[in-house]
């Protein structure tokens, strides 16, 4: 088709890179033997396993997502005379089938809409005693990554509940990556559980492999104190704790990537907890020694490669992953931040301290942090770079393919949608995640 | 036989549930779903009722279904519409709705761009829009941001034609984008089209497909004909294009419609000579329409799929082209072609089960194929069951074809994408493989040792040639069985004992009851501990 320029701001999203809040049916999913009830339309559970699961590193929906979850599929009838009954078979019907140990409703859009008391419905079956849990995920309130939150919160309410017991030093509760949505989160969590651990502490990890399932989530309230390792998400669930349990929390921004920032996170950590430093001081100087055992070999590879190494590069993803891999390119490898672009719908109330975060990175470069949503915006954006003399580097989401093809840059896809890759066990973060994301960039590079 | 009636002066389409008495809750016999459906009675009736399940005359006229307390999520219409006039390339669809509605077009992008290159165009992305509704528009409407959208769609593309698609929310809300899109149209004038398809209107996804072609007739296609005696058309999805090939003989130039053609090709829909389709389920409405408003004849026969099918599908369009006389040699000289290659094939496919699990006409051409290859059928499922197509013609009855051509198959169900279902159909026929479309089903099989063939080039079975290419790819398919049985020894599925011992799958429908007998509650454990001098070492944030 013609492209004819314009750029005026306005409510249009094409290329989507997000879900809608009714995507949290992945935060249940990725608690062990957790089953999301979808209250809402035929096809919503659908779209947000396709966005976010499928699309996204063709991860897999595991236990009880895709295909297994149980939903209302919400017709005609339920919208004229009410969708009561509907739920209330399908929660008494999942019970009897479904082979979980916690389920959460979450109600869409037309439910919400047609004002069904969901929450009536649920407290009949915890009076009765059964694990279920009704969450909010209106669409038109909020995308995956404010519905993240709320579900997790209705879990701590509903099923947690109340504890006023003593916490456990060395504990830590870990709000991290929001599961699915980060293509990696599997092998994020399994590099951020292991650091920590070597560290000499004990987690919550509470999604995916190395999580406990419920009795891991009623471990919640014991713990020392939560840790958030994100520029925002997360922060309104250990602000509820705090509030809750009162329990502190530790904010760290930006996700650790490479062995400095990583070692630093540690210590941050261990001096923020008051617990002995021996271990983790022996656990650093061990990985620092093997991390840097492999970035020498690297190093070679990187000195004297005579075909052309990319410089500049931009970022396009939500704003943990952003942040994180643009301080790790531009602080430990030395390439040039050229433009870098928030997608995650980021609240206002963030932005500027995000903003603030970016300009941290460098005094050398000034970065230049934008929030945007709509994708033909951004692809433009992309498009007028000024890359320099080598060849482009975009991080960012499969959405950029038809852009980065124009411009014959290198598209590493960091972001939701990922349509170029199978995602398995991976990770980008903490000591051993930073050489795979090298070997990930420069493999692409050497493919050209 | 009688043509049912298709109302192009009417924006919307009536349901398929009743339009047609389509059904997606079923199970019994082949057989009995033929007799059940009463294809010629319905042709006849259209508007007539016919005795319903509960003995009283019913509009509609459905068949017994099996309705099930327990649902996993499926697929929409709006998805559908999507997936259909949100693939034409010079034409843009605007989903009026929050950002979720919006949330599959990543997948759709994987379909369309793999399309546009089997049928030789610039591969780029797809381009949907959405308007993005926020809780304010819920509150106060939204028609401003409908009409931003719109422009920005024009500005952005100069569309040919604009499509606006309804979703849950904005029905409920009451939108009127029917007033939105007149008004537009005269600003911008293009077609812009509104289609109703919110997710919550009809039972299957199906009906989908009636909405999209509804508008492309309507607002599309031209009015004016001007004949192209060598154009068929081809209603179809993102399938290869093995139909060039197939109708070569007969001098015929393939007009493939909805995905991936552009606005001058969907026009030209009215001009074509013969209308045909890889799949009555999804073709019927349009076809019909073409047939009744510009008289472009439709096929008399079933799919083109297996020897007979083939066969009857090729003598029909060559009598529509008056080319009878050319078309009984050509017939003759690809089964001798063919028939050495799908010889072999039946020898190593010798003593194997099958078993189907897709759209539903789809399904009947699908298992055709499978028994000409000699593979054993006795169990399949079809996503939902129409009793009759638009068409009204008994030629297409292709589950009656089926049975009459094959046989029968003792265990027939209708039934949406049930994972939880799944389970139990599968145990009662030990399947070798399945053969698979749409997602949610194909990894329960695959955890209980049984590969997957994952149709995706939904024209790969079609002719002759389909046979040969269906038969090789099952024995690479059912290599795969290695890594079903891994998954098997060692993965758990979300199903419970209860519930995996069941024997019927429609046990629920046929006693709800059962459900109340419910396992005591798994009581939430006390988390109260003593508080203890310990918790006071921690320090504040």
């Amino acid at each position: 088709m013609t492209e004819v320029n314009q750029t005026k701001k306005s409510n249009t999203i094409v290329h989507p890179r997000y879900g809608c809040a009714i995507g949290a049916i992945n935060t249940v999913a990725a608690i062990p033997r957790g089953i999301p009830i979808a209250n809402c339309g035929p096809g919503c559970a659908d779209k947000q396993y396709f966005m976010l699961s499928f699309s996204n590193g063709f991860q897999g929906a595991g236990y009880s997502g895709g295909g297994a979850l149980p939903s209302t599929n919400v017709g005609e009838n339920e919208i004229v005379f009410g969708g009561h009954k509907k739920l209330d078979d399908l929660i008494k019907s999942s019970l009897k089938i479904m082979d979980g140990d916690i389920y959460v409703v979450l109600t869409g859009c037309s439910i919400e809409l047609i004002g069904d008391d969901v929450g009536a419905i649920v407290k009949e079956y915890q009076e009765k005693g059964y694990p279920v849990v009704h969450a909010e995920a209106a669409g038109f309130k909020g995308n995956n990554l404010t519905g993240h939150e709320n579900v997790v919160k209705a879990i701590i309410d509903q099923y947690v509940g109340e504890y006023k017991g003593r916490k456990k030093k060395g504990l830590i509760n870990l709000w991290f990556d929001v599961p699915y949505y980060h293509a990696n989160w599997r092998g994020d969590s399994i590099e951020l559980k292991r650091v920590l651990e070597g560290a000499g502490f004990k987690v919550n990890v509470l999604f995916g492999s190395e999580s406990g399932g419920v009795s891991e989530w009623k471990e919640v309230p014991k713990a020392q104190f939560n840790l958030v390792v994100s520029p925002w998400v997360g922060l309104e669930i250990a602000k509820h704790l705090e509030t809750k349990y009162k329990q502190p929390f530790l904010h760290v921004p930006v996700i650790p990537i490479g062995e400095e920032a990583t070692t630093e996170f540690i210590r941050e950590l261990v001096d923020f907890a008051g617990i002995d430093n021996k271990k983790a001081e022996a656990f650093i100087s061990t990985e620092a020694e093997r991390y840097y055992y492999f970035l020498e070999h690297f190093s070679e590879f990187f000195s004297e490669y005579w075909f052309g190494l990319p410089a500049r590069f931009v970022t396009v993803g939500d704003a943990a992953y952003n942040l994180a891999i643009t301080k790790f390119l531009t602080d430990q490898i030395g390439l040039i931040p050229t433009k870098q672009i928030i997608t995650d719908n980021t609240p206002e109330k963030h932005r500027q301290n995000i903003q603030k975060l970016f300009h941290d990175i460098s005094d050398e470069f000034p970065l230049d942090v934008e929030f945007i949503e709509d994708g033909y915006v951004i692809e433009e954006k992309v498009r007028n770079v000024d890359y320099g003399s080598s060849v482009p580097l975009i991080l960012g989401s499969s959405w950029e393919s038809d852009v980065a093809k124009e411009i014959k840059g290198l598209l590493i896809p960091i972001s939701t949608p990922i349509v170029s890759e199978v995602v398995i066990n991976r990770t980008y973060v903490g000591y051993h995640g930073a050489l795979t994301l090298l070997e990930k960039i420069y493999s692409e590079t050497v493919r050209g | 036989m009688a043509k049912r009636e298709i109302d192009l002066s009417l924006v919307d389409v009536e349901n398929r549930e009743m339009r047609l008495g389509s059904i997606i809750s079923w199970d019994g016999s082949a057989e009995e779903l033929v007799d059940n459906s009463r294809y010629e009675l319905r042709s006849r009736d259209k508007r007539k009722s016919l005795e319903g399940c509960s003995g009283k005359k019913e509009k509609g006229c459905r068949l017994c279904e099996l309705n099930m307390p327990f649902n996993q999520q499926t697929m929409c219409t709006h998805s559908i519409v999507g997936c259909q006039v949100g693939n034409i390339p010079d034409c843009i669809l605007i989903e009026h709705s929050p950002i979720g509605c919006s949330a599959i077009h990543a997948r759709f992008n994987l379909g369309y761009k793999m399309g546009l290159a089997r049928r030789g165009k610039k591969i780029e992305n797809i381009q949907i829009f959405s308007t993005n509704l926020l809780e304010n528009d819920m509150v106060f409407g939204a028609s401003d941001k409908l009409r931003q959208t719109i422009l920005d769609a024009h500005n952005r593309f100069s569309p040919k034609a604009i499509f606006i698609s309804m979703s849950c929310s904005t029905a409920i809300i009451g939108e009127d984008i029917e007033s939105v899109a007149q008004e537009m149209e005269e600003e911008l004038e293009i077609p812009i089209i509104p289609r109703f398809c919110e997710g919550f209107r009809s039972k299957h996804w199906i009906t989908g497909f009636d909405i999209s072609q509804h508008g492309i007739m309507r607002q599309i296609v031209n009015k004016h004909p001007q004949k192209q005696e060598d154009l068929i058309n081809i209603i179809a999805l993102w399938g290869t294009d093995y139909f060039t090939e197939i109708l070569k003989p007969l001098g015929l130039r393939v007009n493939y419609m909805i995905d991936m053609a552009s606005f001058d090709e969907l026009a030209q829909a009215s001009e074509a000579a013969v209308t045909a389709t890889f799949c009555h389920a999804l073709g019927s409405y349009m076809a019909t329409a073409l047939e009744n408003e510009y008289g472009v004849p439709q096929v008399d026969a079933g799919q083109p799929y297996g020897f007979k099918g083939t066969d009857d599908w090729l003598r029909s369009i060559a009598k529509i082209m008056g080319k009878e006389d050319i078309i009984e040699e050509y017939i003759k000289a690809e089964h001798e072609r063919v028939l050495p290659k799908i010889e072999a094939l039946r020898k190593k496919l010798s003593g194997i089960k099958g078993f189907v699990a897709t759209g539903s006409s789809y399904a009947h051409g699908m298992i055709s194929v499978i028994r000409e290859l000699g593979i054993e059928v006795d169990g399949s499922i079809v996503f939902h069951h129409d009793p009759v197509y638009d068409s009204g013609k008994s030629e297409q009855d292709t589950l009656k074809e089926l049975v009459d051509t094959y046989g029968n198959i003792d265990h027939f169900t209708v039934s949406k994408t049930q994972q939880f279902q799944f389970y139990n159909l599968l145990n009662r026929v030990n399947p070798d493989f399945i053969i698979i479309r749409h997602n949610g089903l194909a990894p329960l099989a695959a955890k209980i040792g049984i590969p997957a063939f994952a149709m995706g080039d939904e024209h790969f079975p079609v002719g002759y040639d389909g046979i040969i290419r269906v038969g090789e790819a099952l024995i690479e398919i059912l290599a795969r069985k290695k890594f079903g049985q891994v998954l098997k020894r060692h993965v758990k599925l979300p199903y419970t004992d209860w519930w995996l011992s069941q024997e019927d799958p429609f046990i629920l429908a046929r006693n709800p009851g059962i459900l109340d007998e419910v396992a005591e509650p798994q009581l939430l454990e006390s988390l109260t501990e003593d508080a203890s001098p310990e918790a006071s070492i921690i320090k504040s944030a």
